[in-house]
Parts: C-alpha cells; sequence; structure tokens
C-alpha cells in the first residue's frame, strides 16, 4: 500500500489538477477568515472550506490515471486496491492542508468568544478544529467517493452530483459535517469550546461505507 | 459479451487467443488480469505476481518513464533501489533508455508503449496478458518483447497474449483458443510461414557422454557434432533461453560456437508438447 500511495501522489503532485481544489480552499479562507476575528468561528468556516475541496481532490484522484494505464496497476494489485490508494490520498492531503489551516486560523484569530467576554484556550481551539476538520474532510471524502467512478461514470453527471453533494453535506441538518461546523460557530457565542466527537465518528463511519462500496465496485468495467 | 468460457491456464506455457474484432478478446484478457472482474462466475488460482500490456498505453501520464517504471516495479513489491535498477534495465533492454528521463506525455507513441511493456517485465511477473502488446513497437523491440516472452515462459510463467499478427510468437506458442460466440474452442496454431522463422545454431562440448540437457525451451533438435560436439538448432525465439540453461547446468556445458541457420538449410522437426486444456 506504501508504494501505491506514493505512486498517487507522485501522480497527483505532478499533475496540477491538485491547484483548482487548493485555490477553493484558500480563497473561501482569505474571504471569510481575517486576522483578529473569534477563533471558534474562523475555525467553523475553515473546516467547513474543505469539504468541497476534498469532495473536488477525491474526483482528481480517482480521475487522475488513464483507464490503460489504471489496468497496469490494477493488474499488479487489484482494482479494489488502486482504487483504495486514490482515495487515501484526496483524504491524506486535504486532511494535511486542513491541519495547516487550523494551525494557520488558531495563529491570526482572536482567543476569545464572539463578544470577547469569555476567554477561548488556543490549544483547546485547535483540537476542536482539528476534530471538525477531520469530519469534514472524512464527509468530502465519502462525497467525492460516491459521486464518481466507478459509481457515476460520465464527468458531467459526476461533476454535477460532486458540487451538489457537498453543498447538501453541509447544509443538510444531520450531516455529520454540519453538526461538527455548527458546534464550532454556536460554541463561539457562548465561548464554550464543542468537541466534536460524535459528528466525527459518524463521518468515519460515512466515508468508511463510502469507500468500501466504491473499492467494491472498482472492478467493474469502464 | 462473453460466455461460457472455461479455461485452465497451466504454469510455463504460452497461450494464444484469437477471434475477429469485438469477440471480447480484451474484456477476457482483462479478466485473466483481474482488472475487470466478471458479472458471473470467477477467475481462480491466478499467481501473487500479475502484469498486464494495454494495446495502447496513453500518454497522459504526468510522471517520467523511469519514474514510471520505478513506480509500477515498487507496486510489484520490489524495493525502491531494486525497482529503479531493473526499470532502467529494461527501458535500456527495449530501446527506450535516452527517453527515460522524459515525462510519459512528451513520448511518440511506440516510445510510450515501450514503457508499457517495461513497467510489466520490471518485476518478472509469473502471470504475462499482452493486449496487442506489440503494436507501434519498433523492430528490435517487438524481437526483445519476443524474447522476453519466451524467457518468461522458461521460467515457469504463464503467457497469455492476443496479436492481430497470426505468425507472432508461433512457434513458441503451446495452446491457442478461438473465441466464438458461444465461447471459447481449442484452435490450432496457424501454420508456420516459409521463412518467416529464424534459426539459431549452437555448437556446445557437455561432459563426457552427456546428452542435452531435458527440457530445453524451444525443443531444440539436437544432432551430435564432431570431436564430441552437440549441434542444437532452435528457433531463434528461444536461443538465449537455451544458451541460459546450457551454461547454467550442472556440470556446465561450454558454448563452442552460435551461428545463424538458414530456414531451408536445417529446419528441426517440430516436437512439441502440447497442453490441452
Amino acid at each position: 500500500m506504501t508504494a501505491l500511495l506514493g505512486y498517487q501522489l507522485s501522480l497527483l503532485a505532478r499533475s496540477q489538477r491538485w491547484i483548482a481544489p487548493g485555490i477553493l480552499y484558500v480563497a473561501v479562507l482569505a474571504v471569510g477568515v481575517q486576522s483578529g476575528q473569534p477563533v471558534l468561528d474562523s475555525l467553523g468556516y475553515g473546516s467547513a472550506a474543505l469539504l468541497p475541496a476534498a469532495a473536488w481532490l477525491v474526483r482528481v484522484c480517482v480521475t487522475n490515471e488513464p483507464p490503460a494505464a489504471r489496468h497496469c496497476a490494477s493488474a499488479a494489485v487489484g482494482p479494489r486496491r488502486v482504487h483504495l490508494a486514490a482515495l487515501l490520498t484526496a483524504f491524506g492531503c486535504t486532511a494535511l492542508v486542513g491541519t495547516a489551516g487550523t494551525v494557520f486560523i488558531v495563529l491570526i484569530s482572536r482567543g476569545t468568544s464572539t463578544s470577547g467576554a469569555v476567554v477561548v484556550p488556543p490549544l483547546a481551539a485547535a483540537a476542536a478544529g482539528l476534530l471538525a476538520v477531520l469530519a469534514c474532510t472524512l464527509v468530502g471524502t465519502a462525497v467525492g467517493a460516491l459521486c464518481n467512478r466507478p459509481l457515476l461514470r460520465g464527468t458531467g453527471w459526476a461533476v454535477a452530483l460532486t458540487a451538489l453533494g457537498a453543498l447538501l453535506a453541509l447544509v443538510t441538518a444531520g450531516s455529520p459535517a454540519r453538526s461538527a461546523v455548527t458546534g464550532l460557530v454556536s460554541g463561539s457565542d457562548s465561548g464554550t469550546v464543542a468537541f466534536a466527537l460524535v459528528p466525527t465518528a459518524a463521518a468515519l463511519l460515512l466515508a468508511g461505507t463510502a469507500a468500501a462500496v466504491a473499492c467494491a465496485l472498482a472492478a467493474r468495467r469502464d | 459479451m462473453l460466455r461460457g468460457i472455461d479455461v485452465e491456464l497451466r504454469r510455463g506455457t504460452l497461450v494464444r487467443f484469437h477471434g475477429s474484432n469485438g469477440t471480447g478478446k480484451s474484456t477476457l484478457l482483462r479478466m485473466l488480469a483481474g482488472t475487470d472482474s466478471p458479472s458471473e462466475g470467477r477467475v481462480e488460482g491466478r499467481p501473487r505476481r500479475v502484469a498486464y500490456v494495454p494495446e495502447r498505453f496513453p500518454g497522459a501520464l504526468p510522471l517520467t518513464a523511469l519514474g514510471y517504471v520505478t513506480h509500477l516495479g515498487r507496486i510489484h513489491g520490489l524495493r525502491r533501489g531494486e525497482a529503479k535498477a531493473r526499470a532502467g534495465e529494461w527501458l535500456e533492454r527495449l530501446g527506450a533508455a535516452e527517453h527515460a528521463r522524459t515525462p510519459v506525455s512528451e513520448l511518440s507513441k511506440g516510445t510510450a508503449q515501450k514503457v508499457a511493456v517495461a513497467q510489466a517485465l520490471v518485476a518478472a511477473p509469473q502471470l504475462l496478458v499482452l493486449d496487442e502488446a506489440w503494436t507501434g513497437l519498433d523492430a528490435a523491440a517487438r524481437d526483445e518483447l519476443d524474447r522476453s516472452v519466451a524467457e518468461r515462459v522458461a521460467a515457469g510463467a504463464t503467457v497469455a497474449f492476443v496479436d492481430h499478427d497470426p505468425q507472432r510468437l508461433v512457434r513458441a506458442v503451446d495452446v491457442a483458443y478461438r473465441l466464438e460466440a458461444h465461447g471459447l474452442v481449442p484452435a490450432e496454431p496457424p501454420s508456420l510461414e516459409a521463412g518467416s522463422e529464424s534459426w539459431v545454431r549452437i555448437v556446445a562440448v557437455g561432459p563426457v557422454g552427456a546428452i542435452a540437457p531435458a527440457g530445453l525451451p524451444g525443443a531444440p533438435s539436437v544432432t551430435a557434432g564432431p570431436d564430441g560436439t552437440t549441434e542444437l538448432t532452435v528457433a531463434s525465439v528461444h536461443s538465449d533461453g537455451v544458451l541460459r540453461a546450457l551454461l547454467g547446468a550442472r556440470p556446465a556445458w561450454h558454448v563452442r560456437a552460435v551461428s545463424p541457420t538458414p530456414d531451408q538449410v536445417q529446419r528441426p522437426t517440430p516436437v512439441r508438447e502440447r497442453n490441452q486444456p
């Protein structure tokens, strides 16, 4: 699996297709997060921005290899593992960027509640932010896995449904990503740090199921 | 659509699939290689190291030729240093060494196909699946692929292939099948075209009184020569394998001469073991 991940990572790094979802995330942060704003609010915003970026990056990773090249790698280790490596690469890269984003937000933000009345300790804020990052990245990965190859093959439908899926995952009540984000944002009003343990566990379950379904179908003929 | 396929591929055999366009040869090969799974039925007993060469290798990969083949070597289970060394060797054998540092996306079709062949051979596969892998290769690379296939078969691997050239590896094919609408039927390999094959004569000296080692690749014809020498005549695709076997025998044989043999002068009677399914 290490070799497969190295291969997928090289493909991703040299393909330049990571730039667009990367710009999406950075642009949303640049617009919505400014120095001196309440930290929990900004962390909630930042982790929400990660979800569509994760879904997009999954699309990039699972469609990065031309089919003939994918068949070569699939013959070596089986199509399921090839697909899993693509999903893990997208997840890992997004989570890494989200971690960097969290550190950045904690450093530039104001460590209080929205009103400024309650002090929010930076380490607790960072930990809560990382949990929300994890939940949003997992849900984004699940959306990407379910809305692209091998489940959806056509480019048009896949792109449209990936975008719609990411949007719905952010606004639908009951979505683990939405719970994690609102936990941070409403916690900012009262100055309480909410650790999104249950949403993250639910997101993990969701992403695991989505990845299992996608990988099981990876040997379907294109 | 494929239906009613029941076939057993043995170790150490070269298997050819015939069939007209659209009969599903490529699909069958991809199922053998394990990249596609059948919607009904199953493929069992695949060895650990499986490699596949597609008919056309896409130029859309952003990696260099050497980088790509090295990655595939690692995926096949080689260590990093070994993968890189072998990737370089195979690109060189196939005549693509000068393009090793070129991104695959900038390679010509023929050179990209060499990269596809190199990734399949880099880790000495036990099952090698070739879907018209010769298409687009230059003559030297086609010969090298022929030799490499013979080498894999001699090493005990199974090689399955499809090719539009009916004379492809015709001396070396052990089993042939034809894909028809109702399934797979055994096919007689096409007959040799006169002059389509080249032969190599090897003059060697073995231990006193020894006849040639058993199980030489390509079933060479063996005759006693002057001064205690033995003359072996074999299809040129197998000559490297025969030499390797002679030199690797215990006690080792001494090779005195290797020369091309005109087809019409000495064509050995084909003695072949045929593995029926």
